[in-house]
């Protein structure tokens, strides 16, 4: 079982990062930034995967993004767009209603 | 010098387009920065770090293609299967023709018939590398480039039957063992009833009549038990690895005394040779092409069979 736990988990995460990074960045904040949040927030998730996923959901409209040249670093600030509201809307509306599901299941068949 | 951090960002983002690529790799460039300084501040040493951190970060070309979002395999799983049926398909038919050809050819060329059979294996093997490239490049290519029209539409009607137990049909035996049948009686009549007629209109046999001493009637005997083994392959039903076994072994017993015999030129009748008037290079040639076309014919029914026995082994164990 220990062999494939981790795999079966990490399915079940994988989208889960787009609604965190959504949730998120409805305050404005750069790439290193959100992976601490997220991890503070116990959704662990790989700088390689993050990084290419903010740039993703910028070029989807679900993300807007600006440079900040007023820092020692120069850094690209996101921030959730309206677009990106709704989806993160439905993404979470979607989310309960899976876990609606699962327990009523889990319940039944108990 | 640059630093570890620019080689890496340079390395994950130069096959990018230029549009992209500068505001990509000033924001990755910041972003390995920010990870290292945050563990500098805590005390620990920038080199260690840095090089940590880039590691963590894997290999930029697997970085790269997720910064793309171009794909990282060669044939994605729509189009796998077709793939695979594609080439295969390919494979069981047309290298084994070309490599008959090209010993065919060969033989004519009059070499020996050893190196022609040398020329049909390469020819054959030839043929598989060039199939297995150009089916492999088209199907990347299609992978790549084509639309979600080019994946072939799927159809109930294409299912293959499940087997039902009886996969030797009677009508398959009937006609394999009449042929044999056939074979052996021409085996025989050839020497007393030939289509060729010597000088003074008598028959003349087409084989070497002192192999009936004892090649001709081992041969027959041989030619009955590869009936024997298509009577027992219709009991069994299927084809067992047993079955398989008794091909094998009656078309090595078959064929090995036929080379030798067609090898050492003693298998046409001297006679049948003079009377049609076949030149020796012609003889070597016609000698030549026995043998290949026997290996031919028999590597095509040992490997019919063992693919036949493999299918029902699936079947039986599904």
């Amino acid at each position: 079982m220990d062999d494939v736990l981790p795999g079966h988990l990490q399915e079940l995460r994988r989208g889960t990062v787009v609604i965190a990074s959504l949730a998120a960045l409805r305050n404005p904040g750069y790439g290193y930034a959100l992976l601490q949040t997220l991890g503070d927030a116990g959704i662990s998730v790989d700088a390689n995967t993050l990084y290419p996923l903010l740039r993703r959901l910028e070029e989807q409209g679900l993300l807007s993004a600006d440079w900040d040249t007023t820092a020692s670093r120069p850094r690209k600030i996101y921030r959730t767009s309206d677009d990106g509201r709704q989806v993160l809307a439905a993404m979470l509306a979607d989310l309960d209603d899976l876990r609606a599901s699962l327990n009523r299941l889990d319940e039944e068949t108990r | 010098m640059s630093t570890l951090t620019d080689r890496y960002v340079h390395a994950a983002t130069r096959y990018l387009s230029a549009k992209r690529r500068d505001d990509i790799a000033r924001e990755l460039k910041g972003s390995i920065d920010d990870m290292i300084a945050s563990r500098v501040d805590a005390g620990e040493d920038h080199q260690s770090v840095e090089r940590d951190v880039l590691t963590q970060m894997g290999h930029p070309d697997v970085l790269a293609g997720q910064y793309a979002e171009r794909p990282m395999h060669l044939i994605g799983p729509r189009f796998f299967p077709t793939y695979l049926r594609v080439t295969a398909t390919i494979l069981a038919i047309v290298p084994a023709l070309v490599g008959v050809i090209a010993a065919l050819a060969k033989v004519a060329d009059d070499a020996s018939t050893g190196s022609a059979i040398g020329t049909g294996i390469g020819a054959a093997w030839t043929v598989v590398i060039q199939v297995v490239f150009w089916s492999t490049l088209a199907f990347a290519l299609i992978d790549r480039f084509g639309g979600e029209d080019d994946v072939p539409k799927w159809s109930l009607d294409r299912l293959p039957e499940v087997s039902t137990g009886r996969e030797v049909k009677l009508v398959d035996t009937v006609a394999s063992v009449s042929f044999i049948g056939v074979v052996v009686g021409v085996l025989v009549l050839q020497h007393f009833r030939s289509w060729v007629d010597g000088p003074d209109g008598e028959d003349v046999p087409v084989l070497n009549p002192d192999l009936w001493s004892f090649w001709l009637p081992a041969l027959i005997a041989v030619l009955l038990a590869s009936a024997a083994v298509e009577v027992w392959k219709y009991r069994v039903g299927r084809y067992s690895w047993p079955v398989v076994g008794g091909v094998v072994l009656t078309s090595v017993l078959w064929l090995i005394p036929f080379i030798w015999l067609a090898a050492e030129d003693k298998l046409l009748s001297r006679e049948f040779v003079d009377t049609v008037g076949l030149s020796s290079t012609n003889l070597a040639r016609v000698n030549g092409a026995l043998i290949v076309i026997a290996i031919a014919i028999e590597l095509m029914t040992v490997a019919d069979a063992a693919w036949k026995a493999r299918k029902s082994q699936r079947a039986v164990s599904a």
